[in-house]
């Protein structure tokens, strides 16, 4: 016994550190998962057999297949339009500029508070009463009605990128600030414009970052459910959809619901696995490139 | 026609600054209009039409948030759930992060993985299964079930956190430590305590925010008794009452500012986003 503890005593400690955490991840995780996979088999309301049906009405409804084409429209519109907004944001406040610490506060807000005011908030400003469409009807001529913008898709990738976008832009940041200098003054020393060396040195050896950064930022916004369930109107993503599947019909479809989250992480997780390789192959180039 | 050129040179520079300037004003107005437009519908009267400020000013709307949204209730529910998540995700992360930043042990990328992974799925679909698992277990609509259902968001923040924190702690100021005769006790409180103190800070304040936020559990694991602000907020949109609405959200917001406050000041705030390793 003595010899045994004294053998496994380190391996043992590990387990009994790690215990909580997977304790903690079976029974809030993995647990709900196999639930969720096993009601997405059963037919609606009952606890024994199984059936693809659940599956088979989602994926074969024309309404089903444009909620998911809408939620990677949405996903994908707010992450690309970050990454726009990021770079060039990034690449100011990376220069220090006066008050840098206010500005770099402001990317951090949408981040710390809750997406539901976030929503609010822009639903009033972007609203027809909003300061927005003010703005638009006095100054800009030839608007002689508010725009809609609330209760829209792009409406919705205009409140994506508004919440989502400081995780691209941090990362982006990071990224920047992680960079030599001297790899740029080197390009500068060998005669390269300010341009060329921002377009042949500095966005190759952020673009990992960037990347990094677009793949949090996408994640968030394909998984958005409080936002969409108060802007988003008639036009539901798929996490809505979930919960109008649990929270509209009497009794609740429960079945219908879990087929539809099963379809919902199985198409992140393959987009995810998708981007990775991008990622690693893009952020090898960059390195090679340089090299 | 030297000074000609440099003017035009200098001119070029200014408009750069200028353009620079522009781009984050614009930014950050875009970041604060939601907010002023909030706070401005919170206090208004009467507005209506295409006014850009309220005609009257009133704090009728906090009487009725605090009244009929029932918002002292709301925040005492609100904190006691962000307590209870905040401290069973902190020692979850503690032994956890302990475990993956300073053992060693064989599949470590795999297990870290493993339990870094609720963070890559979207919450609401193991929500549904939280949901009937704490139906059957009449955890529904108690202050621990909701706070438990809110760990399964915050703890891989807190593992990620304090496991860079003790993979930074320095094995030779420890040795140091223990060459000048401190023991282990000693050690644990003079040494290690105060280094890794503003890792287990930052991790709180990470967890307590995830916590505070949380709307997908929350949604589908509150109750009559637990409702939370975002739950309240949401409920208060559903009515369409927009003023009170927005008297509740300015007084939910505060929390939330104070706490950027602190992690700006505190806290990397890369942290927050909790990048991938290895992306």
């Amino acid at each position: 016994m003595t010899s045994f503890w004294r053998t496994h005593s380190t391996g043992l400690v590990t387990l009994l550190l790690l215990l909580p955490a997977l304790a903690g991840f079976f029974g809030l995780f993995f647990y709900p998962m196999l639930l969720t996979v096993i009601l997405s088999f059963r037919p609606e309301g009952q606890i024994v057999g199984w059936t693809l049906q659940n599956y088979g009405t989602f994926l074969r409804d024309p309404d089903g297949q444009w909620v998911i084409a809408l939620t990677f429209l949405l996903a994908l519109g707010a992450t690309a339009l970050s990454v726009l907004l990021s770079v060039p944001l990034s690449l100011i406040l990376r220069r220090k500029v006066r008050g840098h610490q206010f500005y770099r506060l402001m990317v951090l807000v949408p981040l710390v508070i809750p997406g539901l005011i976030g929503a609010l908030g822009l639903l009033l400003f972007w609203g027809p009463r909003g300061w927005f469409n003010l703005f638009l009807l006095q100054f800009v001529p030839f608007v002689t009605r508010p725009v809609a913008v609330n209760y829209t898709p792009h409406g919705l990738i205009f409140f994506y990128v508004w919440l989502y976008f400081p995780y691209t832009c941090v990362t982006t940041l990071s990224a920047l600030e992680a960079l030599d200098p001297g790899i740029e003054e080197a390009g500068a020393v060998a005669g390269a414009t300010p341009w060329q060396v921002l377009r042949h040195i500095v966005l190759p050896l952020i673009t990992p970052g960037i990347l990094a950064g677009s793949v949090l930022t996408f994640m968030a916004a394909f998984g958005a459910f409080s936002v969409p369930l108060i802007a988003g109107g008639n036009y539901r993503p798929l996490a809505v959809e979930i919960y109008k599947q649990i929270s509209v019909p009497i009794p609740a479809r429960w079945s219908a619901a879990s087929a539809i989250a099963m379809i919902m992480g199985a198409l992140q997780v393959a987009f995810l696995a998708l981007y990775m390789r991008l990622v690693r192959r893009m952020g090898g180039a960059a390195a090679g490139g340089v090299r | 026609m030297r000074t000609l050129a440099r003017a035009y040179l200098r001119g070029l520079w200014d408009g750069k600054l200028v353009l620079g300037y522009t781009l984050l004003l614009s930014f950050s107005l875009l970041i604060i209009a939601p907010f002023l437009m909030i706070l401005l519908r919170s206090v208004g009267k009467g507005w209506f039409g295409r006014l850009w400020f309220p005609p009257q000013l009133t704090l009728d709307w906090y009487r009725w948030a605090i009244e009929v949204g029932n918002i002292p209730e709301v925040m005492k529910n609100t904190l006691i759930i962000g307590v209870i998540a905040v401290a069973v995700s902190t020692v979850i992360g503690i032994f956890a992060g302990w475990a993956f930043g300073r053992r060693r042990m064989p599949g470590k990328e795999f297990l870290m993985a493993i339990v870094l992974l609720p963070r890559m799925i979207p919450p609401i679909t193991y929500a549904l299964g939280v949901a009937k698992i704490f139906y059957t277990l009449d955890l529904v609509d108690t202050y621990l079930g909701v706070a438990l259902a809110h760990v399964s968001v915050c703890a891989p923040y807190a593992i990620l956190v304090l496991a860079t924190t003790f993979e930074a702690l320095d094995e030779r100021v420890l040795e140091a430590a223990g060459v000048c005769g401190a023991n282990t006790l000693k050690r644990f409180f003079y040494v290690v305590l105060p280094l890794i103190m503003p890792g287990i800070l930052a991790s709180m304040i990470f967890s307590f925010t995830h916590s505070y936020n949380e709307f997908t559990l929350t949604l589908l694991t509150y109750g009559p008794h637990t409702v939370t602000l975002p739950v309240r907020t949401y409920l208060a949109v559903g009515d369409g009452y927009w003023e009170i609405t927005s008297a509740m959200a300015v007084i939910m917001v505060l929390p939330s500012l104070l706490i950027l406050a602190m992690i700006q000041r505190r806290a990397k705030p890369e942290r927050l986003v909790g990048g991938f390793k290895g992306v």
